[in-house]
């Protein structure tokens, strides 16, 4: 047993930890934020993609302890007040989300991406996803989304 | 070397159980309280978009937004049997049961508008947003909402069956027709061979496909981006490897299904000739839009570089030795 201290959706928790853990159990048991997925378990599918210190990662693959002192976005972080997010309203308004498992790591990945590259092309965006499985929708209108969501950030920078 | 060829395929598909056995699809719309229309059905939603399409297919009898139609699905002790969301056939079957069934709810609405209203015919009544009137005369009419307090308590509530025409196949010759109806559809796939490494990357794509009636474009052009991803892993990636029984590639590591950068635009071409027994003319497209993929891939790589292949998937290891084994043959 271990206590880290770690920062999730800029909120800051305590959590008892056993040494074998996962950053992907501290978040869907100790937190009960289980908008994070488990898919492959292995880091091949890319469903509980979380963004640590601005950078998407699978939370599969990060050992708890690994998580201590840093911070978090899971997909439950990324709405703001009552509204969703841009990236979010794009993936409604587009038809980007079929049976969803994949969605709450896709749009983390989009939302790493947007953050260091706001205008990417549609060949930048398969890029940013690549890492990002979907078996459902043939990937064309999260991509589609994505550019929708990236035009939504851009206009809010903008009337800023 | 890279040699680049295109091919096409086309297929037509059955939608529904098929070949006699019983297709029954059941639902039930309710009038509310407060004038919306509720609508029960045992139709599963996994992301196809059965909820969206069936809502809009009830909003459309009732000239009314979707957003006024609750739809409470999958739940079975409240929901009636509308049979597996399989075969493509939940737009056509239960789609029509739907219709069936909010159809028999406007008409008895209709019942107690014409007595409310102290009118003597159904001629020329019209019901478009929550209310039903007279055409000529729109004044002379009546809400949804007051219509449900005049039948107060006893909550109108109305059935929808549809079955659909099966045939069972001679056993003898395997002839006959199955199915009804029958969806069509057409890929055309540009390839680009790496002769020298024997990858396959597909260059551009066009479905044609037959909606009957095309419900909910989105998503009609979600599912065609869904089946050309499914159908492209099926021909050139996805590889279970079953060995005495056993699935050898269990895992993403080895079992390849197609990522963003693998997938290619796909330009769509919906053909609209509405299906005359469908709701609104529309058919089942889910399965359809996967079918023609791996055929049409075939074809490009045999326009590209002759060579017929006969086993998919088509992996680099597999292409390297036929285009080796073409090469000792000249």
């Amino acid at each position: 047993m271990k206590v880290i201290q770690l920062k999730v959706n800029g909120g800051v928790y305590k959590v008892d930890i056993e040494e074998d853990m996962r950053l992907l159990d501290v978040l869907r048991d100790k937190l009960r934020l289980t908008g994070t997925k488990e898919g492959c378990g292995e880091g091949e599918c890319g469903a509980c993609t979380v963004i640590m210190d601005g950078v998407s990662v699978n939370a599969c693959m990060v050992m708890a302890f690994q998580a201590e002192g840093k911070e978090i976005i899971t997909i439950e972080g990324i709405q703001r007040k009552d509204e969703l997010h841009p990236i979010q309203r794009a993936f409604l308004e587009e038809g980007a989300v079929q049976c969803g498992f994949c969605t709450p790591g896709m749009i983390l990945s989009a939302k790493a991406l947007l953050d260091r590259n706001p205008s990417p092309s549609r060949k930048e965006i398969r890029e940013g996803i690549s890492g990002n499985l979907c078996r459902c929708t043939g990937y064309n209108q999260i991509i589609t989304s994505v550019e929708k969501a990236s035009q939504y950030l851009r206009r809010e920078e903008e009337e800023k | 070397m890279k040699k680049r060829g295109i091919g096409f395929a086309s297929v037509f598909y059955g939608t529904g159980y098929g070949n006699g056995f019983p297709d029954i699809s059941n639902a039930i719309a309710e009038l509310g309280m407060d004038g919306k229309i509720t609508i029960y059905v045992g139709a599963t939603e996994v992301g196809q978009g059965a909820k969206t399409i069936l809502s809009q297919i009830a909003a459309e009898v009732f000239s009314m937004s979707v957003e006024e139609i609750i739809f409470v699905c999958e739940d079975t002790s409240i929901t009636p049997d509308a049979g597996t969301a399989a075969a493509s056939r939940q737009t056509y079957n239960t789609g029509n049961a739907i219709k069936i069934a909010a159809e028999n709810l406007r008409e008895e609405m209709i019942d107690v508008a014409i007595e409310r209203l102290g009118l003597n015919s159904r001629v020329g009544l019209a019901v478009k947003n929550g209310r039903i009137f007279l055409k000529t005369f729109p004044e002379k009419g009546i809400s949804f909402e007051e219509i449900a307090l005049l039948v107060g308590d006893q909550h109108l509530r109305r059935t929808g069956s549809f079955t659909a025409q099966t045939t069972q196949m001679d056993e003898d010759t395997g002839e006959g027709a199955p199915y009804w109806p029958y969806t069509f559809s057409v890929y055309g796939i540009e390839v680009e061979v790496d002769t020298s490494i024997g990858t396959i990357e597909v260059i551009r794509s066009v479905c044609a496909q037959d909606t009957g009636r095309t419900i909910n474009p989105k998503l009609v052009e979600g599912q065609i981006d869904g089946g050309f991803a499914m159908g492209l892993g099926y021909a050139i990636y996805e590889d279970l490897n079953l060995q005495k029984g056993k699935i050898k590639h269990n895992r993403f590591t080895n079992y390849l299904i197609p990522t963003a950068e693998d997938m290619p635009e796909v330009e769509k071409i919906f053909i609209e000739n509405p299906e005359s027994t469908g709701p609104y003319g529309a058919k089942g497209i889910g399965e359809p839009v996967t079918l023609a993929v791996a055929p049409a891939i075939l074809n490009a790589i045999y326009d590209a570089v002759g060579i017929r292949i006969k086993e998919i998937p088509v992996t680099p290891d597999k292409l390297l030795i036929a285009l080796k084994e073409k090469e000792m043959e000249v």
